[in-house]
């Protein structure tokens, strides 16, 4: 393990747990096309973890940390910046060598290094050194740069990189003294400055130093008297300026702080938004900003003010010191002791000392900012408690076999009621205990000290005999599953948030060829140059060994079989029957014939329907000769579904294809006339409907906002006048309007026979005219499944009538039954496993996301399960639900939360806490 | 099988009887219209009702619950509305409804009809008419039945 280096005194468990994975292996499964090698090797932080760039606090000091982590390359940009320097030397001089020596020089032919020149060719040598010199200076300049940035960038990764890696060393309590809101400026945009800077830190500094050191130097040499007034003013500038810069300074860090608190109060406003709805506080918050906002101007003023007085400042003294050399000089050279061309020259050379002093003096206040910007961010991230680095990236293991004990532990979470004094508990292991107690009776705290989230302040908490707290994440996060009471869910799909718990490192590597080869390498090297994680994101993270299975498809059976023991399958399936699938994509549906499964049971549906009369009267199916009444418009016309899911059909109008089809079939006009009537109809019907009563929203074909538009379409199209015609886009609404028209619900009379027979006849042209030539579209067709429907609706192909009650519920029981039947209810519930469940599972009510949590957590197939506030109702359902989870947890440990007593009797052993002490330890012998 | 015809069958409606047209047809626009077969329900009494019946077409049959079990209690047919009770304020249904032939019924929702009356108060208003009528009859008949049983 490459860890073992900086790992004291764990070596001999790091090779057993190197033994133990090096099983590592990934499932073929669905990545066929990937395919893995065993034996994860060296799979970790780039080369070995240097010691001390991660154990130590981090360094307080912006040029501690630059010249820690990159001394040597700036060294380098030093010696490039030195050599770029006599290039651009000589390149000012050659112009005038040009001039005066080879333009208007004599003396010819000239000789250098023993080769003789005539002044053409004497010209032309110079010219060509010229020229040679000006690729040189600009070419190591470009290379210069973008070292610089290179470097600035990889700083910026390493240190972005650190911070996010304390903040996952941060003890939990931490937490709750730092919003999200104030650490994610502090990562993102406050450190983004240092990058930029980093490439100048050191070079600018010492070659502006250098040559403003020789200026002065050459100065002294002409007279001591006039070099002393040349730097009269230093002192002065040297002492005033850093005292302004100082409140500077300081400004710029209550700025820095300000601007966070704007960020934390924007983001608990976003996560608050409907509490502002609720209580009508959006103008208390917004002024709330609008203060900050001030305080911001405020600060950002001054600092402008005082920034600007320095450069005022500055250049006034740099100003002045000429009127030194003009009197002391004057007077030097009037009383003859310094000639008029000594003068003359210092004073030459006192003008190129102002350059490099300016460039000097707003490095002086770059490093100052950013330094204190650097300050700022880093002090947040030094706690005092936070977890040794070693507990986070260790991959060592070790087995928590033995009883859970804690011995006289105390907990403090900071608040009345989050505090436990003096637990001594044994829980025998492979045993049922329940704690029992309400909210504030130390209830949670007991279940998470059990699960090494939380330290004991005093006590110790054993499992085995093995103390938590020195104990690593991987053994505590992979030995002990914990549901506590508010469980998140990760934006992602239902797979993701089941598999989560198995994800703690790659299992196997990715081969890869060619060019993804080497980019791979590029990936891993910048990973090692910036002491990143090198652990590769596209590999399998699903460690099956720890779930207890042998491939992919056991996993997935294995999670099937949790979901329904916690009763979410059925939720999963709907998900499954509402999502769109294309199984020639899939290997695994593809090998179990999915597609042609799905279409045995349309075609046994269809029979059913066809001969029962209750079912055929209740649905609609797809039938290439007839119009479906309980369907849009567009769906009888073009009897196809648009391949993009985000197109919708009654949109396609603007596809070019489509345009031309309705053109030339001639459908347009006729289209159009349908439009034009129901946005007649429309706007008579609610043209007196307020906006307030949600009427028109909900029936109408347009909403209230539109309206007024279609008023005007309508106006126009009513219009004698010919020049007063619709536009194209007004024509494609009015088509548009048409296409959504269900002639079962919309009852317009707008259709008749004929209209539908012309729509029937048009169907086969727009199969041979748009659908077979294009890829935008999916002809319907019964023997045929159709990835771009969803599987309900490749399941029925068809409607449920729209003028039948319940018509969809009781087709949709009929289907139930018949998937049950045929076998196909597992593969669809699988289907749903890809379903989105949204931004931290908001798409997911909070009783799925609980149930999905459990499963998540059982999944993990860990030795100790603690479970808090899950499934503890006093009624059947609930009953059931705990006699279940003890089932599924047998021969393990389980620790149960919950605050009625009596659920406690269904448990090997029941502990009753009140006030953060033991009231009660019960062997229940159950 | 367009909002024409059933507004013919609306204005028969003596719920409906002065509403201007264009209402009508609004009401027809908002309501589903659906069709049922023989022997299927309409709705049973007890359970919650969120809807009101406008018969087009058909008839059904109103049956209430008896300890011997349903029994058949009046006929509801064309050009009527049933179920209004349940749509104006909340009680369970007080009967239940039986397509006794093939039927097409105009179902109007509790929430759409409310949101009408709130936007057209006219209707509101002949609905009160009407419904006070209603009441002027039963107390009619309630103060007859009286002085037939004080006899």
């Amino acid at each position: 393990m490459c860890f073992g280096n900086v790992l004291r005194g764990q070596q001999s468990e790091g090779a057993q747990a190197q033994a133990m994975r090096s099983d590592g292996r990934v499932a073929a499964g669905e990545g066929a096309e990937i395919k893995t090698v065993t034996a994860p090797g060296d799979l970790c932080y780039g080369a070995r973890v240097q010691p001390g760039t991660w154990g130590e606090g981090m360094e307080k000091s912006l040029f501690r940390f630059i010249w820690r982590y990159s001394a040597r390359q700036q060294i380098y940009i030093l010696l490039i910046t030195v050599l770029i320097y006599p290039i651009s030397y000589v390149l000012l001089e050659l112009p005038k060598l040009i001039v005066n020596d080879a333009v208007q020089g004599e003396d010819f032919p000239k000789e250098i290094w023993s080769f003789e020149f005539d002044q053409i060719s004497y010209l032309v040598v110079l010219c060509v050194s010229f020229l040679v010199l000006v690729v040189l200076s600009n070419g190591l300049k470009l290379y210069l740069n973008v070292y610089k940035g290179r470097l600035g960038e990889r700083m910026l990764r390493r240190l972005r990189f650190e911070l996010f890696q304390r903040v996952l060393r941060f003890r939990l309590p931490h937490f709750r003294k730092i919003s999200s809101g104030e650490i994610i400026p502090m990562i993102t945009s406050e450190v983004e400055d240092v990058g930029g800077f980093i490439g100048e830190a050191i070079a600018l500094p010492a070659l502006q130093g250098g040559m403003l050191v020789v200026q002065l130097g050459f100065i002294f040499m002409q007279d001591p008297l006039l070099g002393l007034a040349a730097i009269s003013s230093y002192p002065i500038q040297g002492y005033v300026i850093p005292k302004l810069q100082r409140k500077v300074v300081l400004l710029s860090r209550e700025r820095v702080k300000n601007v966070r608190t704007i960020a934390d109060k924007v983001g608990e406003s976003i996560t608050g938004v409907a509490e502002i709805h609720a209580n009508d506080t959006s103008a208390w918050h917004s002024s709330d900003l609008s203060e900050r906002l001030y305080q911001n101007f405020k600060i950002r003023y001054e600092i402008f003010n005082r920034k600007y007085f320095i450069k005022f400042l500055n250049n006034f003294m740099n100003q002045l010191t000429p009127f030194f050399f003009y009197l002391i000089g004057g007077y030097l050279v009037i009383e003859g002791d310094l000639s008029i061309g000594a003068l003359l020259a210092v004073i030459a050379a006192y003008k190129d000392l102002a350059g490099p002093w300016k460039e000097l003096l707003a490095y002086y206040q770059l490093v100052a900012d950013v330094d204190v910007k650097y300050q700022t961010v880093v002090e947040n991230f030094d706690p005092a408690d936070i977890y040794p680095v070693e507990r986070l990236i260790a991959d060592d293991k070790v087995t928590l076999e033995g009883d859970l004990v804690m011995k006289n532990v105390s907990f403090s979470g900071g608040a009345a009621g989050q505090e436990v004094s003096d637990i001594s508990l044994t829980v025998p292991s492979g045993t049922a205990c329940a704690i029992i107690g309400p909210d504030g009776s130390g209830r949670s705290e007991v279940l998470q000290l059990a699960a090494g989230l939380v330290s004991p302040v005093a006590g110790r908490v054993e499992i085995g005999g093995r103390d938590l707290e020195d104990l690593t994440a991987a053994t505590l996060g992979r030995e002990i599953a914990y549901v506590g009471g508010a469980v998140h869910i990760w934006t992602g799909t239902i797979r993701d948030n089941l598999f989560y718990g198995l994800r703690h490192r790659p299992v196997g590597e990715v081969l890869r060829e060619g060019e993804a080869a080497a980019e791979y390498q590029r990936w891993q090297a910048e990973a090692r140059e910036t002491r990143n994680l090198a652990y590769d994101l596209t590999a399998s993270w699903e460690d099956l060994a720890a779930a207890g299975v042998e491939d992919e498809i056991a996993l997935n059976a294995r999670a099937m079989a949790l979901l329904k023991a916690v009763r979410l399958e059925a939720d999963v399936y709907r998900l499954g029957l509402q999502s769109r699938l294309d199984p020639s994509r899939n290997p695994t549906l593809r090998q179990s014939d999915f597609g042609a499964r799905i279409l045995a049971v349309r075609q046994a549906l269809s029979k059913r329907i066809a001969s029962d009369p209750k079912l055929s009267g209740l649905t609609e199916l797809w039938h290439a000769e007839r119009f479906n009444n309980s369907a849009s418009l567009a769906e009888n016309l073009f009897f196809a579904v648009p391949t993009d899911p985000d197109l919708t059909l009654e949109s396609v109008q603007s596809l070019p294809e489509v345009r031309t089809f309705l053109k030339d079939s001639g459908l347009d006009e006729r289209l159009q006339a349908i439009g034009q009537k129901i946005a007649e109809t429309m706007v008579e019907l609610f043209a007196n409907v307020s906006g307030e009563s949600g009427l028109l929203n909900t029936y109408s074909f347009l909403t209230r906002d539109e309206l007024p538009d279609y008023e005007r379409i309508l106006r126009l199209a009513r219009s004698t006048n010919p020049r007063a015609g619709l536009t194209d886009a007004d024509r494609l609404r009015l088509i548009g309007l048409a296409f959504k028209l269900v002639p079962a619900r919309h009852r317009l009379g707008v259709m008749d026979d004929e209209m539908r027979q012309e729509i029937v006849e048009a169907r086969a042209r727009f199969l041979k005219d748009v659908v077979a030539r294009s890829s935008q579209f999916e002809a319907f067709d019964p023997k045929v499944y159709l990835p771009s429907l969803t599987i309900e609706d490749n399941l029925l192909f068809g409607r449920a009538r729209v003028d039948r009650r319940d018509a969809r519920q009781r087709i949709d029981a009929v289907i139930g039954s018949m998937v049950e039947e045929s076998g196909l209810r597992e593969p669809i519930a699988f289907a749903g496993f890809d379903y989105h469940v949204g931004v931290s599972g908001s798409r997911l009510s909070a009783g799925q996301r609980r149930r999905l949590a459990v499963v998540r957590a059982l999944l993990k197939n860990a030795r100790i399960t603690i479970l808090d506030d899950i499934a503890t109702g006093l009624g059947d359902e609930e009953k059931a639900a705990r006699a279940k989870l003890r089932e599924l947890a047998g021969g393990r440990t389980l620790l149960f939360g919950a605050s009625h007593s009596a659920v406690g009797d269904e448990f090997d052993q029941k502990i009753i806490l009140d006030q953060g002490r033991i009231l009660e330890d019960a062997e229940m012998g159950a | 099988m367009s909002l024409e015809n059933e507004v013919e069958v609306l204005r028969k409606v003596p719920l409906f009887r002065g509403i201007d047209e264009t209402k009508l047809r609004l009401l027809a626009f908002i309501s589903d219209r659906m069709e049922f077969q023989e022997g299927e329900r309409l709705c049973t009494q007890g359970e919650e009702g969120d809807s009101a019946f406008i018969i087009l077409r058909g008839a059904a049959d109103v049956l209430v619950e008896t300890p011997d079990g349903e029994r058949k209690v009046a006929d509801v047919k064309e050009n009527s509305i049933v179920g209004e009770i349940a749509i104006l304020c909340d009680v369970p249904r007080t009967a239940t409804l039986i397509a006794s032939t093939r039927m097409d019924v105009l179902t109007v929702s509790k929430d759409d009809f409310l949101k009408l009356l709130k936007e057209f108060p006219d209707i509101a208003l002949e609905v009160m008419r009407t419904l006070a009528l209603r009441l002027e009859r039963t107390t009619r008949d309630l103060a007859a039945a009286r002085s037939v049983a004080a006899d």
